[in-house]
């Protein structure tokens, strides 16, 4: 039924590979054409006339590239890199999976699950690249007062005994849990909403569900990567 | 009113509370049995969670329109917190959705 079927069949490589492999091939495709596109047009200064695929990624990088300057700051570019990607990737791999035939990565919950350890662990890399040690200064809780002893100032935090570090951790694992299963559980209900229809009503309610899912899928992709903006941005603020 | 009320309730507390008292034990016979708790708990997971989404997702509408209508020049910026509060409000819906399709998965088989 799925184009990957016979693939698998042959290779016995699954078809979440198979799907990842796809969107990635056409990324990098896509990045070489625009590559020459902007090669073409001596250096880009001047956008094309009409719809081009360059025009198309020059508004989609610029939004979400102010969206990056408001939330992380001045060391933006450093880190734009890894949210466009997982902006893009996403958002191709969502809409491979609203095509019948076609399934998408992001309806299998490896790769979501995939995806949420990388930006975690992007946010933990970018907070102990910026702090350091006391990148756990955030885990021990606010500041209540100073206290001034032997000649060196002590941040006393109160709530370091009440069990907050335990908290912060649990919040910081179920990150994972929400950026990965959200992500997923919107792919698999569109897909659950639709099959349940077809088998209702197959003639035209069926697409109405299907364009709610291609907003659907737009706007997940958004949120992934704008959730690890928001991570990175408080990893790298200074910890009160 | 209230005192009649009180009294019919509590009659009902008496009279279920032997039939909870013994559904301690699921078994073929008894009404709680544990497949009739996953469904229930199935559909009430779902239920509650769309719930909570449906209430937060119309205070955003109404106080988004509300901001537009007495602001209509930043309409886009408000358009664009919008559809992010709705997205995030939206996947705590899907959270019960996916314990209900859990709790649904590991229903035990119907008797033939």
């Amino acid at each position: 039924m799925s184009v990957y079927a016979s693939i698998e069949h042959a290779t016995h490589v699954p078809a979440v590979v198979q799907a990842s492999l796809l969107a990635a091939g056409l990324l990098v495709v896509a990045g070489l054409v625009l590559r020459r596109q902007i090669a073409a047009a001596g250096g880009g200064v001047v956008p094309d006339e009409g719809v081009t695929l360059r025009n198309v990624v020059e508004v989609l990088v610029d939004s979400i590239a102010s969206l990056a300057r408001d939330i992380m700051g001045e060391e933006w570019r450093r880190y734009f890199p890894l949210v466009g990607t997982i902006f893009v990737f996403i958002l191709v791999s969502n809409l491979m999976g609203m095509v019948p035939g076609l399934g998408g990565a992001t309806s299998d919950v490896n790769t979501t699950t995939a995806w949420a350890i990388l930006s975690f662990a992007a946010y933990n890399y970018v907070g102990i690249r910026k702090h350091g040690f006391w990148y756990i200064n955030q885990f021990l809780g606010p500041v209540l007062f100073d206290v001034t002893l032997f000649g060196r100032k002590i941040h006393v935090r109160p709530l370091l005994f009440f069990g907050f570090p335990i908290l912060e951790l649990f919040l910081h694992l179920a990150r994972i849990l929400t950026l990965s299963v959200r992500l997923l559980a919107n792919m698999f209900a569109d897909h659950t909403v639709v099959a349940v229809w077809i088998t209702l009503v197959p003639i035209a309610i069926p697409a109405v569900f299907m364009g709610l899912g291609m907003l659907v899928a737009v706007l997940q992709a958004f949120v992934f990567s704008l959730l690890t903006m928001i991570y990175i941005g408080l990893a790298m603020e200074e910890p009160h | 009113m209230r005192r009649v009320l009180g009294i019919v309730l509590w009659s009902l507390a008496f009279v279920a509370a032997p039939s909870l008292a013994m559904a301690a034990e699921p078994g073929a016979d008894s009404f709680l049995g544990i497949g009739a708790g996953l469904a229930i708990g199935a559909g009430l997971a779902v239920g509650l969670a769309g719930l909570g989404c449906g209430i937060g997702q119309g205070l955003t509408a109404g106080n988004t329109t509300a901001g537009i209508a007495r602001n209509p020049g930043a309409a886009g910026s408000m358009f664009t917190n919008f559809i992010l509060a709705m997205v995030l409000i939206e996947s705590i819906a899907i959270y019960g959705l996916v314990i209900a399709l859990l709790l649904y998965g590991s229903l035990p088989a119907p008797p033939a």
